[in-house]
C-alpha cells in the first residue's frame, strides 16, 4: 500500500501540489485526471523521487522507486541504441536477469532496430514491455494510451486487468476516459494540484456526463456552426 | 530561433528569413554562433575561467598536434582524418533538416561549407605551419565535400558491439565512433609491419581517448533513476564494466604488441593502467556534476590531470567520487 499525506510542491512561486492525501492499494486500478497542468505529473515525480517534496510518502515497498515500474509521456531513447538493449538495459538496473526477450515481444516490435527509429506509439509500447520485465510491484503509467494503435490499446488495457490480478497497483493518467472506466477501480481528478473529487467504479458514468458538461458547457454552440 | 528582434518590424510579413536577402541570413547566423559561443566562455563563474579554458584548450591542440608529428611518420594524413571526424559532427541530420528549413538551398550550402572550414581552420593553419600542402588540399576538399552531405542517423543496419549484456555508453560510443577503431587498429597493424613501438602506443591512447569521451555528457535522469543500487555500488558497477569493456577494445592492441614488442610489456601496462585511471577520473567528474553537465572548473582540473603527472589523480580521485555519491543520492535510495 501507498499511502500520501499532506503533499505539497512548488516550483518556485507557482505551487503545483496543494495538501495531497491519497491512498493507493494493491491488486487495484487507479486513474488520475486534470486537465493539462493540473499537477498528474508533478504527482507521479514525487512518488517516484524524482522531485523534492513536502509532506510524506510511505509505503511498504521501500525504498519505493525501486519497486516502481514508470512510464513516462515522453520515455527518452539514446540515439544509437536497439530495442533490445534498451529492454537488457532498464532489466540490468533494476538487477533482474532477463532471457528469450523476442519471445516476450508481445507488441512485435523490431527489437533489432534502433529504438530512436521507432514511431511514438513503438516507442511507448517499448519502454512499457521494458517496465514489465522489470517485474516491478506498483506501476505509474503517465498517458500508456497516447500514440498507441487501437490493437496495442486492447492489449494494453489487457495487460492493466493481468496486473491487478497479480495483486499489483496501478496507477494511470489518460486522457481518454473511456481506457480509465475499462480499467480503473477509482478515478481522482485533480484540478490545479488539488484533489476535487476522488469516485469509485459505480458512479464513473456520472462522472463523465458531469465532466462533460462542464468541459464543453457551451462552447460549441459558440461556433455557430453551420 | 529567430532573427528579428522582438521590437523589429519583420517588412515582409511573413515568417522570419522568408524576404531577407541571402547574404544577411548567413551573416546573422555565424553571428549567432558567435554569441553562443561567447555566451559559454562568459557563463562560468568567474567569466575568466571560461576564458582561461579556451586558452588551455588552443595549448593542448598545438602540444597534441606536435607529438602527434613528432612520433609519427603519418601524421597529416591521421591529421586530416582527425579534423574530417570534428567536421562531420556538423553534418548530422536533424540539424541539417532544421537549417534547411531555415535556409534557402543556396544560402544553405554557402553556410555549410563556411562552418565546416571554420572547424578545419586549426588544422590547415599547423599543416600550413608544417608545409604538408598535398594533406592541405586533401583536407579542404574532403571539408567541402562533407558539407554537401547529410549523414543519416538512422542507419538501417544496426551496427553489432560485443556489449550487449550492459548496453550504454560502449554500445552507443562505439556505434558512433567504430572508425576510430578501425584506424587504431590499423594503427597498431602498421606500427608492427615498420617497426614503430611509439606508433603502438599511439593507437593504445586514440583508443583510451575515444573511450573517454563516451563519458563526457551527461545521460538523462530516467536511466540513473531506474537502478536499485546505492550511489556507490551504482559507481563501482559503471567504473567496473568500463574498466572489462574498455580492455576487450585495446586488447587486440595489446596482444599485437605483446607478440612484437614483448620487451616493452611493462610500458604498454602502464600506459593501459593510467588509461584505467583516466576514465575512472571522467566517470566520477561525470556524475559529481550530475544531472548537469561537467562545470567549467570540472573541465579545468581534468585537463590539469591530462597535461601533469599522473600523480594529481590521487587528491581529484577521491573528492570527484565523494561528490558523485552526494550528487546521486536524489536519484538513488
Amino acid at each position: 500500500m501507498i499511502s500520501i499525506h499532506n503533499l505539497s510542491k512548488n516550483f518556485g512561486r507557482k505551487q503545483a501540489l496543494k495538501t495531497i492525501n491519497l491512498e493507493f492499494d494493491k491488486g487495484k486500478v487507479y486513474g488520475i485526471i486534470g486537465e493539462n497542468g493540473a499537477g498528474k505529473t508533478t504527482l507521479f515525480r514525487c512518488m517516484a523521487s524524482l522531485e523534492t517534496y513536502d509532506g510524506q510518502i510511505h509505503s511498504e515497498l521501500n525504498p519505493l522507486k525501486n519497486y516502481l515500474g514508470l512510464l513516462l509521456t515522453e520515455p527518452f531513447f539514446f540515439t544509437k541504441i536497439t530495442g533490445k538493449e534498451y529492454i537488457q538495459l532498464l532489466c540490468n538496473a533494476r538487477k533482474e536477469d532477463i532471457s528469450n526477450i523476442d519471445d516476450k515481444n508481445i507488441f512485435d516490435l523490431p527489437l533489432n532496430q534502433y529504438a530512436s527509429t521507432y514511431s511514438t506509439g513503438m516507442k511507448k509500447k517499448l519502454a512499457l514491455l521494458a517496465i514489465l520485465l522489470q517485474e516491478n510491484q506498483c506501476f505509474i503509467l503517465d498517458e500508456p494510451f497516447n500514440g498507441v494503435d487501437i490493437h496495442s490499446n486492447i492489449i494494453i488495457i489487457d495487460l492493466i486487468h493481468k496486473l491487478k490480478a497479480l495483486n499489483k497497483t496501478v496507477i494511470i493518467s489518460s486522457h481518454i476516459f473511456s481506457t480509465l472506466s475499462d480499467t480503473c477501480d477509482e478515478i481522482v481528478l485533480l484540478k490545479n494540484g488539488e484533489i476535487v473529487k476522488k469516485v469509485l467504479r459505480k458512479d464513473f458514468d456520472a462522472l463523465e456526463l458531469e465532466m462533460k458538461a462542464f468541459i464543453i458547457g457551451n462552447k460549441i454552440e459558440k461556433l455557430e456552426l453551420k | 530561433m529567430s532573427f528579428w528582434k522582438s521590437d523589429q518590424i519583420n517588412p515582409s510579413g511573413l515568417p522570419p528569413y522568408i524576404g531577407t536577402s541571402n547574404e544577411i541570413k548567413v551573416k546573422e547566423y555565424f553571428k549567432l554562433q558567435y554569441k553562443i559561443i561567447k555566451r559559454k566562455l562568459s557563463d562560468s563563474s568567474p567569466p575568466i575561467v571560461g576564458y582561461l579554458l579556451a586558452l588551455l584548450i588552443l595549448l593542448a591542440f598545438v602540444g597534441l598536434s606536435m607529438f602527434l608529428f613528432h612520433k609519427m611518420a603519418f601524421a597529416p594524413y591521421v591529421y586530416v582524418l582527425i579534423s574530417v571526424y570534428f567536421t562531420s559532427k556538423l553534418s548530422e541530420i536533424k540539424r541539417n533538416d532544421f537549417l534547411k528549413i531555415c535556409f534557402e538551398n543556396k544560402p544553405y550550402r554557402k553556410l555549410r561549407i563556411l562552418e565546416n572550414l571554420i572547424v578545419a581552420l586549426p588544422f590547415v593553419i599547423f599543416l600550413i605551419y608544417k608545409q604538408q600542402f598535398y594533406p592541405i588540399i586533401i583536407l579542404v576538399v574532403i571539408t567541402v565535400l562533407i558539407a554537401l552531405l547529410t549523414f543519416k542517423t538512422t542507419y538501417s543496419i544496426t551496427i553489432p558491439t560485443p556489449f550487449y549484456k550492459k548496453p550504454f555508453e560502449f554500445t552507443v560510443g562505439f556505434r558512433t565512433t567504430f572508425f576510430m577503431f578501425f584506424m587504431a587498429y590499423g594503427l597498431a597493424v602498421i606500427a608492427a609491419v615498420v617497426d614503430n613501438f611509439n606508433l603502438g602506443m599511439f593507437s593504445l591512447i586514440l583508443i583510451f581517448l575515444t573511450i573517454l569521451t563516451y563519458y563526457l555528457k551527461p545521460e538523462n535522469e530516467y536511466f540513473v533513476w531506474s537502478y536499485s543500487f546505492t550511489p556507490a555500488k551504482f559507481l563501482v558497477e559503471k567504473i567496473k564494466t568500463a574498466f572489462l569493456f574498455s580492455f576487450y577494445l585495446c586488447s587486440p592492441i595489446l596482444i599485437l604488441l605483446s607478440i612484437f614488442y614483448f620487451e616493452n610489456l611493462g610500458v604498454m601496462l602502464l600506459f593501459t593502467l593510467l588509461g584505467y585511471l583516466y576514465l575512472t577520473t571522467l566517470i566520477l567528474a561525470k556524475y559529481s556534476a550530475y544531472p548537469n553537465e561537467m562545470s567549467l572548473p570540472q573541465v579545468i582540473i581534468l585537463v590539469f590531470c591530462l597535461v601533469f603527472p599522473p600523480p594529481i589523480l590521487i587528491v581529484v580521485i577521491p573528492i570527484f567520487a565523494s561528490k558523485s555519491v552526494n550528487k546521486l543520492k536524489e536519484f538513488l535510495k
